[in-house]
């Protein structure tokens, strides 16, 4: 009755842009380890992730971004994944199937601007194209002074930055800036003010995560371009069953479904491989 | 065969174009059946929004309809569920808790589902959180009383484990715009599989998210049945094999 495979076709999740290892302690489950996770993307069939750590975003950003970069240099393209009972698509035989590519995503800590703007400059220098922030972990509002700073010195260096947060107040201190940006947890409800602050911004751009309407992800491709859309997931926190039925199911055309499925992605984080 | 037991005509104030879009949207996920109530009756006057909701429901058969009760407006309920419910078009209320300033522990929702089960028909339910186990207590107090815990408490579906498993006659389903990993799995495990039922909140909500949770759970095949169609049509005693 429930026949995901059918609905998802020829689906491929070409970059995930909102992929977590580690784990929030104040959860149970799911388990965040690097091997579980990947188990689940290689389930859901996604060849590569933007990976960023827990650890850094809720504990130390130094030792939780090493463990990132240590993670995306054991992870060459091309590596098998193993059977698996992961959460995700379910009768996948996984097999011998190729393990996702990690791109490293550095994260910086809002609540120490001046220590994340050094971790910053670390992880530019070591390579890094892609910042995170996760201001509702860490309990940062979209005006504290550290928001825009970080924005500014992360403009500054090129990286392109994914942002948790309310799109209705986090667009505000990213704006002006010439940023790239992907707002992670655009949801729906608040799709317009996301679609007139982006109109402003060609550097906007949103994760597809929660915009599961019926019309969210069509919306957005009239108002915008369809290359403002990005396949997000949040694996292994979310099932990553449901954006893929939202942008397969989407009256968006192939191209553009595949570029948000990780073209458009591929494009913002730098990855050529 | 799988029932919608929460879905909604008309349009939203949000930034969507939706209003027309049921039976697409139902046709995308293979949803055959879809048990509406009118946006109008549950965001601003029932009564209103039921009639236009009575005229879609004459012109299409994979649509029925809930009669939406405002806790507030018992007597406009009362004349409505008289009105409605013979059509044989309308199977059920639907009451939202929050648009109606009409918590699960209010006075006037107790006397709402009471003049609900005395009409002999299921009620769905908003609930969000811990209500959901203030619904399971009303559902014990009130006899006769069959009721679905809309969203099943989204985040608070650890509490609807134990408010089905506190009354037989309290229904969960699951639908809700987040999809965290593993919800319907524990739920499905903990709750007898006759209680579980299919909803969508389209055409708020796209179907991917209530399908897509399912799906990924991997339900065995006879729960997957009882929660995609069997148990809707029992409950609403829908005309359906």
């Amino acid at each position: 009755m429930f026949e995901a495979n059918r609905l998802l076709g020829e689906l491929t999740i070409t970059l995930d842009v909102d992929v977590l290892v580690g784990d929030y302690p104040d959860r149970d489950h799911p388990p965040g380890t690097p091997e579980a996770v990947t188990q689940t993307l290689t389930a859901n069939r996604t060849t590569a992730a933007a990976v960023a750590s827990l650890r850094a975003a809720l504990f130390d950003m130094r030792s939780g971004n090493d463990e990132i970069l240590a993670l995306a240099s054991a992870s060459p393209p091309g590596a098998t994944g193993k059977p698996s009972p992961a959460h995700g698509r379910p009768p996948a035989d996984t097999a011998g199937v190729p393990a996702p590519t990690v791109i490293p995503i550095g994260t910086a800590d809002l609540r120490d601007p001046l220590g994340a703007a050094r971790e910053l400059d670390r992880l530019a220098a070591s390579g890094v194209k892609t910042v995170r922030l996760f201001p509702e972990e860490q309990g940062v509002q979209a005006v504290f002074p550290s928001v825009r700073h970080v924005a500014r010195r992360a403009t500054a260096l090129g990286l392109t930055i994914l942002t948790g947060g309310d799109v209705r107040h986090f667009w505000q201190p990213f704006a002006g800036l010439g940023a790239t940006v992907v707002f992670l947890d655009t949801h729906f409800y608040h799709l317009g003010d996301f679609l007139v602050a982006a109109a402003d911004e060609p550097g906007f751009h949103t994760s597809t995560r929660l915009l599961n309407s019926p019309d969210a992800l069509e919306l957005t491709a009239a108002e915008l371009g369809a290359d403002r859309l990005v396949y997000g997931s949040r694996t292994p926190h979310y099932e990553p069953l449901v954006p893929q039925l939202r942008l397969a199911t989407s009256g968006l055309k192939p191209d553009e479904i595949a570029a948000v499925a990780g073209g458009n992605a591929r494009r913002l984080l730098g990855v050529t491989a | 065969m799988i029932i919608d037991v929460h879905a909604h005509w008309g349009p939203w104030f949000f930034t969507m174009d939706v209003a027309e879009a049921n039976l697409a949207t139902m046709d995308r996920y293979g949803i055959d059946l879809a048990i509406v109530s009118a946006t109008e009756a549950v965001i601003y006057d029932a009564p209103t929004g039921n009639r236009a909701l009575a005229s879609v429901l004459e012109a299409n058969d994979r649509l029925y309809g809930y009669v939406t009760v405002n806790p507030r407006r018992l007597r406009d309920a009362a004349q409505d569920l008289r009105t409605l419910l013979p059509t044989g078009r309308f199977v059920g209320v639907k009451i939202h808790t929050d648009y109606t300033g009409s918590p699960v522990t209010s006075p006037q929702l107790r006397e709402a589902l009471s003049l609900v089960a005395s009409f002999d028909v299921p009620a769905l339910v908003h609930t969000w959180g811990r209500s959901v186990l203030d619904l399971a207590a009303l559902c014990h107090d009130i006899p006769g009383l069959r009721v679905i815990a809309g969203h099943m408490g989204a985040d608070g579906y650890p509490h609807a484990i134990e408010a089905a498993r506190a009354c037989d006659r309290l229904y969960l389903e699951p639908c809700w715009s987040h999809f965290p990993t593993g919800r319907i799995t524990q739920v499905a495990a903990a709750v007898d599989p006759r209680q579980l039922l299919f909803g969508t909140d389209a055409t708020l909500i796209d179907p991917s998210s209530a399908y897509g949770a399912i799906a990924a759970a991997n339900l065995d095949p006879k729960t997957q049945e009882h929660l995609a169609w069997r148990n809707a049509a029992t409950l609403f005693r829908l005309p359906v094999a």
